[in-house]
């Protein structure tokens, strides 16, 4: 499955960056989040309970952060395994500067969904990985808001 | 151990007094607990219509139903219309025109057509195949059906 | 031949059990203190197995043992090949990788089972399944055939050096010296796609131990039940007679429940061999796409050539066929397809390849149609795109080229699935051609329907195609018939049934050779303790080999009445005559002394027979064909489909069919629709999508779509065009039917849609075909 997408954050590329770099606000913003652990500086563990058409499992996994290039780009690694089946992807992530301290995140990322996951469930996948974006982006809007207009 | 439920089911008449499991099928309770073997299960997920009973006079499909739903309610399946001596005039039909090959899922069949040609009993060939598109068959290519239900609308509304 | 019962359309014996609900299948029968049995199945499609931990999956309350490869010791071991290699060929190269029943070490297929567990019931089975843990390396995913054929390709067994499982060339004439006197050579790629059997009753198996008396009871809906006894028996090391498999009642077949060597008819028995228990196993609808065998998908690279008027010089045929992750099954699919390529017509020049080749995706072995759709569709579209090419009508090409009555018997010289050289041995294929035009009216189509449609801003299309059905292969079938003391009669055969009928058409053969009344003889099939001997249900052959052994048996048997009577009676054997249901000296019919009394004689208890004669009324008969037969036909279609919505709507349908005699032409009827449903299904709805990671996405009725009673045609026409001629093939004269139907909707579907948007010049490469991709093509054409 291929992702791709972008989205306006209104924020400076530096906040946003951070952002990123953020378990907590990572944590928060993705539905059906259980649990968010840092490992190391690049490194996360975490619990994710997702529900694709007839398919709800709960799936355990890893995130890496690599070829992080501060403020511009990084590369995230996700690998996670449940029940329902695996999921292991690569997204590459760019924050572009538009000026007037809003930055432009584009995505763009490749996923291998198995299992019964992708026999029972592909169908869905496509317009779950949608909302799903949908919701993560609001909650970060919501986030930003919070913490870069408050400041 | 999980935990149990009471339910009270009448099934063909007779009712029964169970303890389930909230995830019990209906499907399940009615081949297994039951011991009713007639309901098949064909797909599991409410597709191929294998498994369809009447659920207070409608049909419905017992693998998409949890035994727990069915506290209370009357149920139907193919054991409650004819036997091997004295068929269903459905099922006369049935094999008359040679309309069941394996026969895994004649039953399912039957109980969709017993409460269609209850509402509709002379049906066109049209509205036969409509009621019967829910229903998956691998070995007769439906022809045979279409022509027993024929014949058993016609026999049934003649002795009306 | 006819009699009172033969040749009639009588009316189901089996039917009042199964109508009622009466009727056993595998998931109906219960032994007491049985467990249930549940697999876990990879995930991935390709990868090393590191560590599979089981034990917190024992800890559960309800789970009684788990076992993964290691448990098994040494019984783990590759399978059987269930069908020999193509050594008949020369130069033909074979590499055995059969079915292993749990992985070890490699996965090479999503759904390849990698723990049994064995609980109180299958609820908790498959809880236990969250207990596992299972840590895998993930390797690359081999999944397009022709790439996985290429040297540089990740290799499926890493044994090999390369995915090839098998290469077998046959040539008849020269095909290049062919070419060179062409006046048109045209080429296409071609591709057929992957689709399931999908019999509505999923598999299923119980395997009960009994120490005492140390027999091992297994009940299976398969469709050969005495390999599955031969295979355990062999395996647990026990006599065959320690061994009793019985098939229930069997929810359809279709092919793939004739494999076998899978996970529950090899670890079951052992399994409660071991824990001196029951054991079931009963598929769910996604085990049954992920892990049951399915057919089909080859990619056909084609050449005809030809002479300016038409005729066929040469054809050519280098097709990749898929086997999946092991090739148990030998090469029956890929061997039917090379000989159905040229089975209709007169082709001097003929070359074809298979490259059989390993992917990571689940086990290829036949379903209905098997390879015949392929070969028939493969040689059918090439004649339509050179008819296209040159200007002819499908039509005039197909005239030139069909073989004619006079010209059979005629051996092609391609070797088939039974490793004999084929024969098409009756038919009269350019007359069944023709009586398909005339049904299907195909002048006043062109001529008047379809214009008149076309101004009315309608697209309708025709097509019309010929088609042959490789049937009846050896080796041979059996039976035993019975005339006990009620006068009642058993017949009893190992072969097994899945609805065809065999309980009503076996005795009507007995049952006029008797002169009893049909629904008293008792067919027995698939029960390894009543009969002993035979192969299974495939390949259309019950009826021709079975059935010819029932006659066979039967007159044995009347022979032995006869004998018999003349002693009970006191007169010469020409003057007994056999009523319904006594013998009696003829016209004295005070004389009659019923069947089940003349049985009783039959004892040299206190019968009329002397010691040294063989007792009972009783007999037993083999029969086996020298080569298989081949039914015939050909099939007519007129579809509207519109041109936003791309859907195909079938008008009316014509199949013209010559299976030689109809034991009952109600249940030959039965076949061919059935047949046809799915054949349309294959054509318009159904396919197994394999994504590039080898990850099934059709694995429910929901992404699989099979064909409604809303998808058939609105008119559907069935014509017998039965050949004399095939009086010869055997006593009977039947070729068989079981697979007709379902090979000649695709290549006539197709012709039909690409004449709907013949102003479009819409080329149609492929065997599945959703509106989408219909769609698809238009547009295609559109951007040219
Ligand atoms: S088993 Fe219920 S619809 Fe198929
Ligand atoms: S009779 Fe076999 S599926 Fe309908």
């Amino acid at each position: 499955m291929k992702v791709e997408g972008e989205h306006l954050f209104k924020a400076p590329r530096e906040v946003v960056y951070e952002m990123f770099n953020d378990p907590d606000a990572l944590g928060a913003a993705v539905p059906g989040m259980q649990k968010m652990i840092k490992l190391d500086e690049s490194h996360y563990e975490a619990v994710l309970g997702i529900r694709v058409g007839p398919v709800s499992a709960n799936f355990s996994g890893n995130l890496s952060l690599t070829d992080e290039v501060p403020p511009e780009s990084v590369t995230l690694v996700i690998e996670g395994k449940g029940g329902a089946g695996f999921v292991k992807g690569v997204g590459y992530v760019k924050f572009e500067d538009l000026g007037d301290e809003t930055t432009l995140l584009k995505y763009t990322g490749e996923a291998n969904i198995g299992g019964t996951l992708a026999s029972v469930g592909q169908r869905m996948i496509d317009s779950v990985a949608k909302s799903m974006f949908k919701t993560v982006f609001e909650k970060l809007d919501k986030i930003l808001e919070e913490r870069w207009q408050k400041n | 151990m999980k935990k149990l439920f009471p339910i009270t089911v009448t099934v063909n008449g007779k009712v029964y007094e169970r303890q389930v499991e909230a995830r019990l099928l209906l499907s399940d309770f009615l081949r297994h607990d039951l011991g009713l073997l007639g309901t098949h299960v064909g797909c599991e997920h409410g597709i191929c219509g294998a498994c369809t009973i009447l659920f207070d006079g409608e049909a419905v499909r017992s693998c998409l139903i949890f035994a727990v739903q069915a506290n209370g309610h009357e149920i139907r399946t193919v054991e409650s219309l004819g036997t091997p001596e004295n068929l269903h005039p459905l099922q006369q039909s049935f094999t008359d025109k040679h309309a069941l090959q394996c026969g895994f899922c004649t039953p399912g069949f039957l109980m969709t057509l017993v409460p269609f040609l209850e509402e509709n009993p002379t049906p066109t060939e049209d509205e036969i195949r409509e009621a019967i598109d829910g229903n998956i068959c691998r070995c007769t290519g439906y022809e045979k059906i279409v022509e027993a239900v024929h014949d058993a609308a016609e026999k049934m509304s003649q002795k009306k | 031949m006819t009699g009172k019962y033969f040749g009639n359309p009588i009316k189901r014996l089996e039917d009042k059990q199964l109508l009622t609900g009466n009727a056993k299948y595998i998931d109906d029968i219960e032994v007491p203190g049985q467990l249930h049995a549940a697999f876990l199945r990879s995930d991935f499609a390709h990868a090393r197995i590191l560590k599979i931990d089981v034990s917190e999956a024992l800890k559960r309350p309800g789970v009684v043992a788990v076992y993964t490869a290691e448990d098994f010791g040494d019984f783990w071991k590759p399978g059987p090949l269930q069908v020999p290699p193509p050594t008949a060929i020369p130069g033909s190269k074979f590499n055995a990788r059969t079915l292993v029943p749990i992985a070890k070490d490699k996965i090479r297929y999503s759904g390849e089972v990698l723990a049994v567990v064995i609980a109180e019931s299958r609820y908790i089975a498959e809880d236990a399944f969250d207990d596992i843990i299972v840590d895998v390396e993930s390797l690359p995913a081999v999944v397009d055939l022709e790439k996985a054929w290429e040297d540089s390709s990740v290799l499926v067994h890493d044994d090999l050096p390369s995915n090839m499982a098998a290469l077998v060339t046959q040539e008849v004439g020269n095909y290049e010296e062919a070419k060179k006197k062409a006046d048109v050579v045209v080429a296409r790629r071609m591709l057929i796609e992957h689709v399931a059997g999908a019999a509505m009753e999923n598999r299923g198996f119980l395997a009960s131990w009994d120490d005492q008396n140390q027999v091992m009871t297994i009940w299976a809906n398969t469709q050969s039940p005495l390999t599955v006894r031969g295979s355990v028996s062999r395996a647990l090391g026990l006599a065959e007679s320690q061994v009793h498999v019985i098939t229930p009642a069997i929810g359809g077949g279709f092919g793939p429940k004739v494999m076998t060597s899978l996970t529950d008819d090899v670890l079951l028995p052992w399994i409660s061999k071991q824990l001196k228990r029951p054991i079931k196993w009963v598929e769910d609808r996604r085990e049954n796409f992920l892990a049951t065998t399915s057919e089909r998908d080859q990619v056909h690279h084609c050449e005809i050539a030809l002479k300016k008027d038409g005729t066929i010089l040469g054809f050519k045929d280098v097709f990749y066929h898929n086997t999946g992750a092991y090739d148990s099954y030998g090469m029956t699919v890929p061997l039917n397809t090379q000989t159905h390529i040229i089975s209709n017509y007169r082709v001097p020049n003929f070359y074809t390849q298979i490259r059989m080749v390993f992917t990571n995706q689940m086990v290829v072995t036949p379903v209905r149609g098997a390879g015949r759709s392929e070969g028939v569709f493969a040689m059918e579209r090439m004649l339509d795109f050179a008819a296209k090419e040159m200007g002819l009508s499908p039509i005039e090409i197909r005239r030139k080229n069909l073989l004619r009555a006079d010209e059979l018997p005629l051996a092609t010289g391609i070797t088939g699935q039974d490793f004999v050289k084929n024969t098409l041995d009756s038919g009269d294929y350019l007359g069944n051609f023709e009586k398909c035009l005339q049904a299907i009216e195909y002048d006043k189509f062109i001529k008047e329907t379809q214009p008149k449609a076309q101004k009315e801003g309608k697209r309708l299309g025709i097509g019309v195609v010929a088609f042959t059905e490789g049937t009846a292969v050896g080796p041979y079938e059996g039976c035993k018939v019975t005339v006990s003391t009620s006068g009642k009669v058993t017949m009893t055969t190992g072969y097994s049934s899945q609805g065809q009928a065999h309980y009503t058409v076996f005795a009507q053969i007995i049952a006029d050779q008797l002169n009893v009344k049909v629904e008293d003889v008792k067919v027995i099939t698939g029960d390894t303790n009543h009969f002993a001997w035979g192969a299974g249900t495939f390949a259309s052959r019950g009826a021709t080999l079975v059935g010819t052994a029932a006659l066979l048996a039967s007159q044995k048997v009347r022979a032995k009445i006869f004998s018999t009577a003349s002693k009970a009676l006191g007169v010469p054997e020409d003057q007994v005559e056999l009523g319904e249901g006594s013998v009696s000296i003829k016209g004295k019919p005070d004389s009659a002394i019923p069947l089940g009394t003349l049985a009783a004689m039959a004892n040299p208890m206190r019968g009329v027979i002397e010691p040294g004669v063989e007792p009972g009324l009783e007999a037993t008969a083999y029969y086996g064909p020298p080569h298989g037969s081949t039914g015939c036909g050909a099939m007519g279609v007129i579809l509207s489909i519109d041109e936003e919505t791309c859907k195909p709507v079938l008008e009316k349908m014509v199949i013209v069919d010559d299976c030689g005699t109809m034991i009952n032409p109600l249940i030959v009827d039965g076949q061919l629709q059935g047949g046809i449903s799915m054949g349309i299904g294959n054509t318009l709805y159904e396919r197994l999508v394999y994504d590039e990671n080898g990850q099934l996405l059709t694995a429910s009725f929901m992404d699989y779509l099979m064909p409604l009673a809303t998808d058939m045609p609105k008119k559907l026409e069935i014509i017998h065009n039965h050949a004399e001629s095939s009086l010869k093939l055997n006593p009977l004269g039947i070729k068989g039917v079981g697979e007709a139907g379902a090979i000649p909707p695709g290549p006539a579907i197709v012709q039909a849609i690409e004449d709907a948007f013949a102003d479009k010049g819409v080329e149609i490469l492929e065997t599945n075909l959703s509106p989408s991709s219909i769609y698809g093509y238009l547009k295609k054409v559109e951007h040219k």
